[in-house]
């Protein structure tokens, strides 16, 4: 097998792997405009999670583009022209430990600049008694999310936050929260692993079964936003979606006093009455 | 020699390239082939008919009818009667025709969120951009006939987006106003629907409505099938069958803890569309049934016209079962009572009460609502253990274990309260309104209202008890129960009853019995 290239192939493999980080960059460069980058943040710490993203992401964006260029010099200059024997290297004792040491001080880096970011989102949360600023604590938590094969079940407890008995409120799918309010909830799972991934807060945390995992956020912009389920749960995963409603506060209570009344309902709203109201024969 | 060589493969290397282009290429113009899909027949119900299983004729026959009047999987249509459409009814429109002014005003809002993009984009003038929505071949054909109004017409100039569609009808708006309509007021076809079905139902509730898709032999419930008419949950009295409303609301909000989830997702026009289709399938399913047990009215030596009318009979008859109307539906006078010591006393002990003194709830849900109770099982008359009695579509059904405070129906009071008044079709669970039962006075009475909202408040505080105690009394209840039914296999070794009056002896005897968790639980 002859394995030296001609000028022509040389230049070719070049702009080869030159493609790949010019490809990489434009890609970013287009992605917002088509959608591809960030849903919106709606969330009080989503600019610490996105500032978080962007520091690691330009560390390795550089690091990528330079490698990248490197190796395209080194394939342009460096490729054998002629057939010949090989030569042997030990290698260099400095470029190793280069190549050792910054990279061990860039994860040590990450590593005390994320530590207020997470502190903030999982474990400083609201504890004790609720106030007006911090109306619900991980002693009182808003409501409970159980996660299934393949749905969210949002459960609401009743007035005296009670998360069992007759009063407590069970709806799939949507749920309802308040705006510019801490909001905690307990995650559980009632079979496999799970994952409550709200892309628009920012938000992932996998759920595990017996176990009532603590989670809040502070939505900031009245919306609705997707939910979807963010660890591959089995066959359904897919349609493992749901909503998150995040509503004026004064909505939000008005909401809930007309789930809970909808809730103790006689069965007299299950009446349709089938009328003669759809007259409008436009077919 | 290394030059040839190299030329050599890099030719090589060059057609192998070239086929897998072009491969990729056709493969990409290749419309993959789906296969034609058919309505099968009972198997079921035939086994039940020799007659019929031997008969193919009258299968075809049988097979044909039923295509006639419900059509194929992938056209399906009723058959309207001559009385229909003299009268303007045509089950075809389905929710078109029965939703009410405010069910529509609801769907037409739901519509506008699904379809925001396309929506959008009308409004914005970039025709092309309009999506063109899943399962929706003929909302897809109305938009690309509105779409070309838009084109010359040879001489004559094409529309513009803002001119009136009909200046003569003052019903029409702009094109763009109509255009924005096809999809606000959309509806989905029966044949839409139909693709939705074969997508997001099939693979459970198959073909015809059968509950045999290809993954229900993994789940546990089984999934539902149509073709009996009998469905679980309805907010009716009498059995009856399910109303829109009820079907509706089992696709909103899934059947907790089974495999059939929440399809809340999708717009309500697809919702009702399902509701549309799914009662199809089970009147379907309903008229073969029937005409299945019928087989002499049409076999061979029956006149064609008198097989046709007993087979029009037949699907009228079905068609008549359906309710349409809010007569059945389960309803309290005034506010819904609240629970109180008193009721839940008062649950307990109807709860607790056998056959003639009480509900008779503990002997299938257990002395403590743990599912267990003596009446769950059957003895299986083969192997002679004991076995999970069966609902009325053959599947083993384990009664609800009401401690774990899930409730499949809802779980609403009202939604509490109409189980236990009406029961649950197609399984062991009664309706209990007007049960009667004698006091331990003597006094005979009816189960009223009353009695059914102290079960109800009973049933939610079972929901929030801790299980360890109610383990321990339904184990020591267990334990009492064996000792006082004495054995009845004593020519097994290790029968469940055996040594009944030295517990721990039982213990060591009886492994791999049902007595194991009871005993366990009794330490």
């Amino acid at each position: 097998m002859n394995w030296i290239l001609s000028t022509f192939e040389r230049l070719w493999v070049t702009a080869l792997f030159l493609a790949v980080p010019i490809l990489g960059v434009w890609t970013w460069v287009i992605a917002d405009r088509y959608g591809w980058w960030f849903p919106e943040n709606v969330s009080s710490y989503g600019d610490q999670i996105d500032h978080l993203f962007y520091v690691i992401m330009w560390m390795v964006a550089v690091t990528f583009v330079i490698t990248e260029v490197v190796l395209a010099i080194v394939i342009l200059y460096f490729t054998e022209r002629k057939q010949g024997r090989s030569t042997y290297t030990h290698g260099s004792h400095k470029l190793e430990l280069i190549w050792t040491a910054v990279p061990a001080l860039l994860l040590v880096f990450i590593a005390f600049s994320q530590m207020e970011a997470w502190n903030d989102v999982k474990i400083d949360l609201p504890r004790g008694v609720a106030t007006a600023e911090v109306p619900y604590t991980v002693d009182e938590p808003i409501f409970d999310v159980w996660a299934s094969q393949f749905d969210w079940r949002v459960r609401y407890p009743d007035e005296n936050g009670n998360f069992e008995g007759a009063g407590v409120i069970e709806s799939p799918y949507d749920i309802y929260v308040p705006v510019d309010t801490r909001v905690v909830f307990r995650l559980r799972s009632r079979d496999v692993l799970h994952s409550f991934f709200v892309p628009n807060f920012r938000l992932k945390q996998d759920a595990v079964p017996g176990m009532a995992i603590p989670v809040w956020f502070e939505a900031q912009k009245t919306g609705s936003y997707d939910l979807i389920c963010a660890e591959l749960c089995g066959w359904g995963h897919y349609k493992m979606a749901g909503r998150v409603h995040v509503l004026p506060k004064d909505e939000y209570a008005a909401w809930l006093a007309t789930a809970r009344r909808e809730h103790r309902s006689n069965g007299a709203d299950d009446l349709v009455a089938l009328g003669d109201g759809d007259d409008d024969d436009d077919e | 020699m290394p030059m040839t060589s190299s030329i050599r493969t890099r030719a090589r290397a060059l057609a192998l390239a070239l086929s897998f282009a072009s491969l990729t290429v056709a493969g990409c113009k290749l419309d993959p082939k789906v296969p034609e899909q058919r309505h099968s027949l009972n198997q079921a119900e035939l086994a039940k008919n020799p007659d019929l299983a031997g008969d193919p004729q009258a299968q075809a026959t049988l097979s044909g009818a039923l295509g006639m009047l419900f059509g194929t999987p992938a056209e399906p249509a009723y058959l309207r009667v001559a009385d229909w459409i003299d009268d303007g009814y045509d089950p075809n429109l389905g929710g078109y025709d029965e939703l009410t002014a405010d069910e529509w005003d609801a769907l037409v809002a739901d519509n506008e969120v699904h379809f925001v993009r396309q929506l959008a984009a009308i409004d914005a003038g970039a025709f092309d951009d309009v999506a063109r929505p899943l399962y929706a071949v003929d909302l897809w054909r109305r938009w690309e006939q509105h779409l070309a109004l838009l084109e010359p017409d040879g001489d004559e100039p094409g529309m513009q987006p803002d001119d009136l569609l009909d200046p003569d009808d003052e019903k029409y708006g702009t094109w763009r106003d109509e255009a924005k309509r096809l999809f606000t007021g959309f509806y989905p076809t029966m044949r839409e629907t139909a693709d939705m079905y074969r997508q997001q139902c099939q693979h459970c509730h198959g073909v015809s409505g059968g509950g045999d898709g290809s993954t229900a032999q993994f789940l546990e419930p089984r999934p539902r099938d149509y073709r009996p008419g009998i469905f679980k949950f309805t907010a009716l009295k009498d059995k009856s069958h399910p109303r829109r409303q009820d079907l509706a609301r089992t696709l909103r909000e899934g059947i907790y803890t089974t495999s059939m989830p929440s399809f809340a997702r999708f717009s309500e026009a697809r919702i009702q569309g399902l509701v549309d289709y799914v009662r199809l399938l089970s009147r379907r399913g309903e008229t073969e049934i029937l005409l299945a047990n019928d087989f002499e009215a049409y076999s061979e030596d029956v006149d064609s016209s008198l097989a046709l009318e007993k087979i029009r009979d037949t699907y009228l008859f079905v068609n008549d079962r359906w309710p349409t109307d809010d007569e059945k539906v389960i309803v309290v006078e005034g506010e819904v009572p609240e629970p109180t010591p008193e009721s839940i006393a008062r649950g307990k002990q109807l709860f607790l009460g056998g056959e003639g003194t009480g509900a008779n709830c503990a002997s299938c849900h257990g002395v403590a609502g743990l599912g267990n109770g003596i009446s769950a099982t059957e003895i299986d008359p083969e192997t002679e253990k004991p076995v999970l009695v069966k609902d009325e579509w053959g599947n083993p059904i384990a009664p609800r274990n009401l401690t774990h405070g899930i409730f499949r129906f809802g779980r609403r009071p009202i939604d509490i309260y109409r189980r236990i008044y009406s029961g649950i079709n197609g399984t062991p669970m009664p309706a209990h309104i007007g049960m009667q039962i004698t006091l331990d006075d003597g006094t005979k009475r009816e189960i009223d209202e009353n009695d059914i909202w102290d079960l109800v408040h009973y049933v939610q505080y079972l929901g929030t008890v801790d299980i360890e105690p109610a383990v321990k009394l339904t184990a020591n209840a267990m334990a009492a129960a064996r000792a006082g039914h004495d054995d009845h296999d004593h020519e097994h070794g290790h029968g469940p009853g055996q040594h009944t009056h030295d517990d721990d002896e039982t213990d060591d005897h009886s492994h791999d019995t049902q007595s194991d968790g009871a005993a366990v639980g009794g330490h």
